[in-house]
């Protein structure tokens, strides 16, 4: 037991576990060789796999940086007086409305609205308006509350959240 | 003294990389957020784990809810090793099971989406550890991982462009979707199988809920342990943790109120607002969704005017106009289509039962039937029914919808509504009916 460990790293369960995974995936993969289009299916999961860990991770991190540096900038006068930090004021609706575009950019976009209006009917052309519809009350929202918790802060009531400091900070 | 012999240096060279890692992200201080640690990847994961659960288990559903066992309902390749096929016949009521369940589906799959990417970003750092691989399980289990990403990327992201009918890769949609769940659920049951005690050590230690207490100014990053995603050198937070998961919480719900509205339609669909089936096409008696117009398929007045009858087979065949039909006895019901879109919409159907047509082609005991349309091209041009399906009292070869005669892109001059059966079930522009004892 303790021989098996030491050459493979982990319990008998866990390679046990792992075979068992491995051979209902293997299932899939064979279902999917089968197809004539075999080869397109696993360029597109092999770009799945990277898809978020190397090229929409890097590329929202430095949204976040730059949102960082643009809204917080270097502290003046008149931020120490603010005392309320306007980051999450900025980045949680920009959040929310860039990730209504990634989950539904084909129809916000019209990428293949010929297609859609053809199948369904419908116009293709409501989404792209009811998507700036839905950005514009998520950042008026937040800068209501933003403009709400200023006043607060203003009048001296609870003490608000100290600055956002550091920017690589989430 | 000798000089060490070439392969010693080049062993001792790897060893020594691979004790410390190259610049960058593979070191421990590189990553700097506070927010990540054990704690928020269970907490996400644990969110994740139902909603995969009812998605996967739903999506298995709306295969069996194609009866794929009979006729060439099944729309994928091969009977495979046996886990295809289901054995038992899709249920006819309640009428509006696959709405729930097709519902239940999109709009699950739906919800699981956000939290699956901020569940991502809280283990970002695992994909960069040092060593790349540390010994056989290890690096089984990190082959895994890429399934697992790769998988739960590629099967939702096909899912989320497929109800927006938009195709933009080579293979068909199903077949990938489909398959590609295996690969991904494989690897999720072997990260749940791994993870959990891990997990339950987390809320033991931190408990379920108590982080979520603090604000900003009391934010403190989770202790750093070696192989875990609690960062070394923490930045000073500049979001809460309860700010974190409210926002990822807000999204996840709203993208799932988005989906219930198209799924349960009337007064809400148009708050769906993104989903591909929010809008009404007009408020007339034939102003619901359509899933393919005529025009979409190629059908056209020309082959459903007068000269159209429904020929129907079994012991005897007959061919009825749409007059004869009318003048059968007609019963009207309100039921759903529901698409594998996962939208919705319920309407007054009236027209003939079936089992008034599997009589009149001389089949009245338990039949199936075999219903084929007009529509030249297509899995979907033919389905073959049920005898439950046959037999049930609701189950009619509509002629009208609401009142009025149906439109052209709903089916005229006749179509199937079977309760509870997939919307491409629901065939449109009927040709004929071939009726078989089952």
């Amino acid at each position: 037991m303790a021989r098996f460990r030491s050459l493979y790293g982990d319990s008998p369960l866990h390679l046990l576990a792992v075979l068992a995974s491995f051979a209902i995936a293997g299932y899939g993969f064979l279902r999917i060789a089968e197809t004539p289009t075999a080869l397109g299916t696993l360029v597109w999961f092999a770009g799945a796999a990277i898809a978020h860990d190397l090229i929409a991770f890097p590329l929202y991190s430095a949204l976040n940086l730059i949102a960082h540096r643009g809204v917080e900038g270097p502290a003046d006068a008149w931020e120490e007086r603010r005392r309320v930090p306007l980051i999450n004021h900025v980045r949680i609706p920009a959040f929310l409305a860039a990730l209504a575009l990634l989950m539904f950019f084909p129809l916000i976009l019209g990428l293949d609205s010929a297609n859609y209006e053809k199948d369904t009917g419908l116009s293709g052309d409501v989404f792209l308006t009811r998507w700036l519809g839905l950005c514009a009350a998520l950042f008026l929202g937040s800068a209501l509350i933003y403009a709400v918790r200023l006043r607060r802060a203003g009048r001296g009531g609870e003490p608000a959240d100290p600055p956002a400091p550091h920017p690589e900070g989430t | 003294m000798k000089p060490a012999p070439p392969v010693t240096k080049i062993r001792s060279a790897i060893e020594r990389s691979l004790r410390t890692p190259p610049p960058g992200p593979t070191r421990p201080s590189f990553w700097r957020s506070p927010l990540r640690g054990p704690w928020l990847t269970s907490i996400l994961g644990s969110a994740l784990l139902p909603l995969i659960l009812i998605c996967a288990l739903t999506g298995f559903l709306s295969q069996a809810a194609y009866n794929p066992g009979l006729g060439d309902n099944s729309l994928l390749p091969g009977g495979g090793l046996g886990i295809d096929i289901y054995f038992f016949h899709w249920p006819t009521s309640p009428s509006w099971i696959y709405a729930f369940t097709q519902g239940l589906h999109v709009v699950s799959g739906l919800a699981a989406m956000p939290i699956l990417l901020a569940k991502l970003w809280s283990v970002m750092p695992k994909l960069f550890e040092w060593p790349p691989v540390r010994g056989a399980a290890h690096a089984l289990e990190r082959l895994s991982l890429a399934l697992l990403v790769g998988g739960s990327v590629f099967v939702f992201g096909t899912g989320l462009l497929n109800i927006q009918v938009f195709y933009p890769w080579p293979f068909r949609f199903l077949t990938a979707h489909y398959y590609g769940a295996f690969v991904f659920l494989a690897a999720f049951g072997l990260h749940v199988f791994l993870k959990v005690p891990v997990a339950l050590r987390t809320f033991r230690e931190r408990g379920v809920l108590r982080p979520l207490r603090p604000g900003l100014a009391d934010t403190v990053a989770e202790p750093y342990e070696e192989g875990h995603v609690a960062p070394l050198a923490p930045a000073r937070p500049t979001i809460s943790r309860r700010a974190l998961l409210g926002t990822v919480g807000a999204a996840s719900l709203g993208v799932a109120f988005m989906g219930f509205a198209q799924s349960v339609g009337g007064p809400i669909r148009e708050l769906g607002l993104l989903t591909p089936r929010s809008t009404q096409l007009n408020d007339g008696p034939n102003g619901f969704q359509i899933n393919k117009t005529a025009a979409a398929v190629g059908i056209g007045p020309q082959q459903t005017g007068a000269a159209w009858r429904l020929k129907v087979e079994g012991r005897a065949k007959r061919e009825l106009s749409r007059e004869q039909l009318l003048a059968m006895p007609q019963h009207s019901y309100d039921l759903p289509i529901a698409c594998v879109e996962g939208w919705s919409t319920t309407q007054r159907w009236t027209g003939v039962r079936l089992l008034d047509l599997a009589e009149a082609a001389g089949v009245p005991g338990d039949a199936e039937v075999l219903v084929e349309s007009l529509q030249k091209g297509g899995a979907l041009r033919q389905v073959t029914l049920s005898s439950g399906q046959v037999a049930a009292e609701n189950s009619l070869l509509a002629l009208k919808v609401n009142g009025a005669d149906l439109s052209l892109d709903h089916g005229f001059p006749a179509r199937v509504i079977v309760p509870g059966a997939p919307g491409v079930h629901q065939t449109k522009w009927v040709a004929t009916m071939k009726f078989t004892d089952a």
